[in-house]
């Protein structure tokens, strides 16, 4: 399912000291933009923080899988982060998240990229994968857990 | 002396059997009270039980006291929000829908058996009440938890339509034994005397009765006691005034239910009790009453009104009631199947034999028929069907033990414990401290018989049971904390509700850009929650369902009548694979 350039160790951040779900959610951001001199980590956060207005992206259970479209971005991009600590996200069920995966999809999004999403969160809705990306002790670990599936 | 001890031994045997007899049936899916109504059968006079029981005025005595307080449970556990849910559509059928399947199925009948039309709609009226006590207990047994406006709309009907069943009974009965007069004009007057006199009492005398019970200082057990003979009283004073009796402890249960009461916990555990008691009392007595050999004669054209009932009246009703509600189809259907006949016709079915009619002995047999052609049809398919139509909603919770406790004037807190399994989340899932909704207080961890002496770190372990104060309300929070989710089962929360969880104020503009949906009309400033309203005209429940692009939305929590929370289900082009 996964693209071989959905995902790099260089967007992989793991155990990261992050205290606030804004935080994270620029984080993200900074993991997205970084190889893409056409994309601001500012707009990209932006975007994110849009889609967190219309109900949290929590998935429950710790794990978050914020998402947004950008019309400047050519093909599919995540990013995932790992937090030594949970932050408060506003997840339906309450709980801290420590886990999260962000999505980046072009401006002409098509139903592909609604199923690509789903795909994502019904990984992550695996108790097991999300122990062993809890586990996982570096951003070369946590890219297996991601692509063993 | 030795008569008495015969009759207790026989008494207590039979309600055993029969008390035992729910824990096989539940499992195998029949109708409880068709084996409550078999098994008076077979104790009866053309069963091996050879008991004659023929006392018509004694059968009707204990059948409307036992209807009596089925309808009392019945309003006592109707939480006020499914009232403002169901009522609307409920009262439609249960008047206007009445009406027209007692209508259809008395002409039809008329017509079929050559007698007048008079006649014919008195049979018509009699079967034309959906049964409380059936509705009651299929819907709530069999772990089946349906989506709320279609439980709410059948079991507010069942409770309501009874008095409509009874008054067109008790006036085409008149009518026929008098046959003089206008009958446009009695029939109007006593509609208005026997609905509202019951509306009245029963709801002032609701009121009433729990400012007396609030305000006496008596021992715990008598509590229930009083509540009880206050619900009877009001249901003989009304009916001695020639109001309906049923309706109007129908409504003070409801009103007694839903307000601030001292012992309610005792109160509403000992009326489960007792209406169970009743049910089981008043099916059994039911099936003594008949002789199954005279149900044989008129089997064919009792299957012949049953089948016009089920497959033409009922359908029609409930499609013309509904019209304005603008229900969706599946749950047209759904009501339209389960309007289960009871007790409520058989009781009904007594009255002409009071009344000394010439032919009352053939409406009884065939209306027995009828009722056990429902009971053993609609009521053995409705878990399947509710299945099949997709009106099952994720149960709300799955606790282990749950004890509402009982503090004078104080809001609705529970006593809920859990025992955990290898596989809950917060066993599975440890990786950070657990977060307890703000007012849930962890109060005692039993391991091993053993009360732990801390509770902080906590440090919870397969086998565990622990015990939380907490409001109702956080339940489901505590169930994800607790509970592991069902493995691949089709009512898992993922799917059924789907991936995300929108706020039901989001704007449908933004959602749509952030999914790249494209919807010429809509305007982009309506809120989810209007969304979802503008194709209803009923009130919101959880599980309704609007299909957006190639994304759907479910409703996943209403407060207040307002759609707090939807779920977001992304397209698949395969099954969600489980864990």
């Amino acid at each position: 399912m996964f693209s071989p350039d959905l995902i790099s160790e260089a967007r992989i951040g793991c155990g990261m000291e992050i205290a606030s779900k804004k935080r994270l959610l620029e984080t993200l951001a900074e993991l997205l933009a970084k190889d893409h001199p056409r994309i601001q980590a500012e707009t990209v956060f932006e975007r994110l923080l849009e889609r967190e207005r219309l109900g949290s992206t929590g998935l429950g259970h710790g794990i978050a899988l914020p998402h947004a479209r950008l019309k400047d971005v050519t093909q599919v991009l995540g990013a995932f982060v790992q937090t030594s600590k949970g932050v408060d996200y506003d997840a339906a069920d309450g709980e801290p998240v420590d886990l999260a995966f962000a999505l980046l999809v072009p401006e002409e999004a098509n139903e592909e990229h609604l199923q690509l999403l789903a795909h994502l969160a019904s990984l992550f809705s695996k108790a097991g994968i999300r122990s062993r990306l809890r586990e996982a002790a570096s951003a070369a670990d946590l890219l297996e857990v991601l692509k063993s599936d | 002396m030795e008569l008495t001890n015969q009759i207790i031994l026989i008494g207590a045997a039979v309600l055993f059997v029969s008390v035992l007899a729910s824990v096989v049936t539940s499992r195998l899916g029949a109708p409880l009270l068709l084996v409550f109504l078999v098994i008076g059968m077979l104790l009866g006079v053309d069963g091996p039980g050879g008991i004659a029981f023929h006392d018509v005025q004694l059968a009707h005595l204990l059948g409307s006291l036992a209807l009596a307080l089925i309808l009392f449970d019945g309003g006592l556990v109707t939480p006020y929000k499914d009232f403002r849910v169901g009522l609307r559509p409920a009262l439609g059928l249960a008047t206007i829908g009445v009406g027209i399947t007692a209508g259809i199925t008395g002409l039809f009948a008329a017509w079929w058996l050559g007698f007048g039309w008079l006649e014919g709609l008195l049979l018509g009226a009699i079967v034309g009440s959906t049964d409380a006590a059936a509705v009651f207990s299929l819907l709530r047994s069999q772990g089946l938890e349906l989506k709320q406006r279609v439980g709410a709309t059948l079991e507010i009907e069942s409770g309501s339509n009874d008095p409509m069943a009874v008054f067109l009974t008790i006036v085409l009965i008149e009518l026929l034994l008098t046959s003089d007069g206008n009958a446009g004009l009695v029939i109007l007057q006593a509609f208005l005397r026997q609905m509202g006199l019951g509306a009245l009492i029963g709801i002032a005398g609701g009121f009433g009765l729990v400012w007396l019970i609030n305000r006496l200082e008596m021992s715990p057990g008598l509590y229930p006691l009083a509540a009880m003979a206050g619900g009877l009283s009001l249901f003989g004073i009304t009916a001695v005034l020639d109001g309906s009796g049923f309706l109007a402890i129908y409504l003070a249960g409801l009103v007694i239910g839903n307000r601030p009461l001292q012992q309610r916990v005792e109160i509403k555990r000992f009326h489960d009790g007792i209406a169970r008691l009743a049910q089981i009392g008043m099916f059994l007595m039911l099936g003594l009453l008949v002789a199954p050999s005279e149900l044989l004669p008129v089997a064919g054209d009792a299957l012949l009104i049953a089948a016009v009932l089920i497959l033409v009246a009922r359908p029609a009703a409930v499609w013309l009631c509904l019209l304005p509600f603008r229900f969706p189809w599946r749950e047209q259907l759904f009501v339209g199947w389960v309007g289960l006949r009871g007790a409520v016709p058989i009781i009904l079915a007594l009255f002409p034999l009071l009344a000394g009619f010439d032919a009352a002995q053939t409406y009884f047999n065939i209306i027995f028929f009828v009722v056990l052609i429902s009971l053993l049809i609609q009521g053995w398919t409705l878990t399947w069907l509710a299945r099949v139509l997709q009106l099952e909603v994720p149960p709300t919770t799955h606790l282990v033990q749950r004890v509402e406790l009982d503090i004078p004037g104080q809001r609705e807190l529970e006593l809920v414990g859990y025992r955990l399994a290898e596989n809950a989340p917060i066993i599975t899932e440890r990786h950070t401290e657990p977060h307890l909704p703000s007012d849930a207080r962890l109060v005692a961890l039993v391991r091993d018989k053993h009360l732990m002496e801390s509770l902080s770190p906590l440090d919870p372990r397969p086998g565990d049971y622990l015990y939380l104060i907490a409001d109702p309300k956080h339940l489901p929070e505590l169930d994800r904390l607790f509970v592991p989710e069902p493995v691949s089962e089709h009512l898992s929360e993922l799917a059924f509700f789907g991936e995300f969880v929108l706020n039901g104020d989001a704007k449908l503009g933004g959602l749509c850009a952030v999914y790249g949906i494209e919807l010429p009309e809509l305007e982009p400033e309506l809120t989810l929650d209007a969304l979802i309203r503008r194709g209803l005209y009923a009130h919101p429940v959880v599980g309704d369902r609007v299909q957006l692009g190639s994304i759907e939305l479910v409703v996943r929590d209403v407060q207040d009548d307002i759609v707090t929370q939807v779920g977001l289900k992304l397209p698949h082009t395969t099954e969600p694979t489980s864990s």
